[in-house]
């Protein structure tokens, strides 16, 4: 599991220096990019998340990445144009949804480690 | 739920694209609030009175360094104008247009006045708290008058009324020459002491006004009244002078 995260992992970090190379966004756009992330991340979850469950299904994953973000970032700024504080919305829904989806991860990597240990015990037993 | 079901290496190479996009967009987050916390507008509201009191700090500074230079100045042309002729027509023209620029103290006889807000209780008569509170337009009406009364030299809380002086008020607070003043208000004006005094307690002016509603107006004669200069000369942008039509 942790070796197949490496690749993952070192995506973000090359994502990230990347982009310092880019000039800045205005920072009118910051809160909307921030939500647009929150709804990356939660997805990103959520697809551990279906692989540990074994659901999971690339393009359901990956439409539903980018849908999520332009979604968030789009409600939290209609709700900017209405005067609505829709962005707190997003976040309270998003923020529940990232941490039950963690719980459930947790959840599963601890059952799993125990399953495992009990089929090593086992054999002998039998 | 030992081991998940077999989907293919396809979800890893798929996380690995939605990570390179998420880290990307986190890098642009924080790139962003990177550039932004080097500009003004995230800095937060200690900064920005640490840096409203250094300002005020550089302002007094050059204040004292203008009062510095205005007397070195004027040191040059008193040794200009001893000499004869021409040089002495020019230093005491340059005096004159200083006088009226208002970038000299002047000192001379005149009238003194001091006002402060209505000593009536809000409640005891008639009307709001706006009625007991001296107004910019108060104080712009006094300032006309005095002008209208031949005045040569005014000041307002020890500002040179100048042109392009503006009397505003923002929210509570009066400014005048664009720095904030406050009760009480004192004019110093010099000119022909009976003439502004006639000219200020003239009945149904400003002052007849608010003596009615018991605001403390205290107006004296003075021998000699000393009005200040102004500290920042008012600078010529778009305004030329316009000399073609005399020249011939």
């Amino acid at each position: 599991m942790i070796l197949t995260l490496a690749l993952p992992i070192a995506a973000l970090i090359i994502g990230f220096v990347l982009v310092f190379r880019l000039p800045a966004l205005p920072p009118a756009w910051a809160p909307y990019v921030a939500l647009s992330l929150l709804a990356g991340f939660d997805a990103l979850i959520g697809g551990l998340r279906a692989r540990l469950e074994g659901r999971f299904d690339e393009a359901v994953f990956v439409t539903g990445f980018f849908a999520n973000m332009v979604l968030a970032a789009l409600l939290s700024y209609l709700g900017d144009k209405l005067g609505v504080d829709l962005y707190l919305a997003v976040t309270v829904a998003l923020g529940i949804r990232v941490f039950t989806n963690l719980g459930r991860i947790r959840g599963l990597l601890v059952t799993t480690r125990h399953e495992r240990r009990q089929s090593q015990q086992a054999p002998g037993s039998y | 739920m030992a081991s998940p079901p077999p989907v293919g290496r396809h979800w890893v190479l798929a996380i690995t694209g939605i990570c390179l996009v998420l880290g990307a967009l986190l890098g642009v987050q924080v790139h962003t609030q990177v550039v932004r916390g080097e500009t003004e507008v995230g800095r937060s509201t200690s900064l920005m009175s640490q840096m409203l009191s250094e300002a005020r700090a550089q302002v007094e500074r050059q204040n004292k360094e203008i009062e510095r230079l205005r007397i070195q100045l004027s040191k040059y042309e008193n040794q200009a104008s001893s000499d004869k002729g021409l040089t002495r027509l020019v230093s005491e023209e340059l005096q004159n247009s200083r006088a009226a620029l208002g970038v000299l103290p002047m000192k001379g006889p005149g009238v003194q006045l001091v006002l402060d807000d209505s000593t009536m209780k809000v409640g005891s008569g008639v009307g709001d708290q706006d009625l007991f509170v001296i107004h910019d337009f108060d104080l712009i009406q006094i300032a006309n008058e005095l002008w209208a009364a031949g005045a040569e030299a005014v000041s307002l809380n020890g500002q040179r009324l100048v042109t392009g002086s503006a009397i505003t008020c923002s929210g509570r607070l009066i400014q005048v020459n664009k720095t904030t003043i406050s009760v009480p208000f004192t004019f110093a004006a010099i000119g022909n002491r009976d003439n502004l005094m006639s000219a200020l307690n003239i009945r149904d002016g400003t002052l007849d006004r608010l003596r009615r509603l018991e605001f403390v107006v205290n107006l004296t004669p003075a021998e000699e009244v000393t009005v200040p200069a102004i500290s920042i000369a008012p600078k010529y942008q778009y305004a030329k002078p316009a000399l073609q039509e005399h020249t011939p």
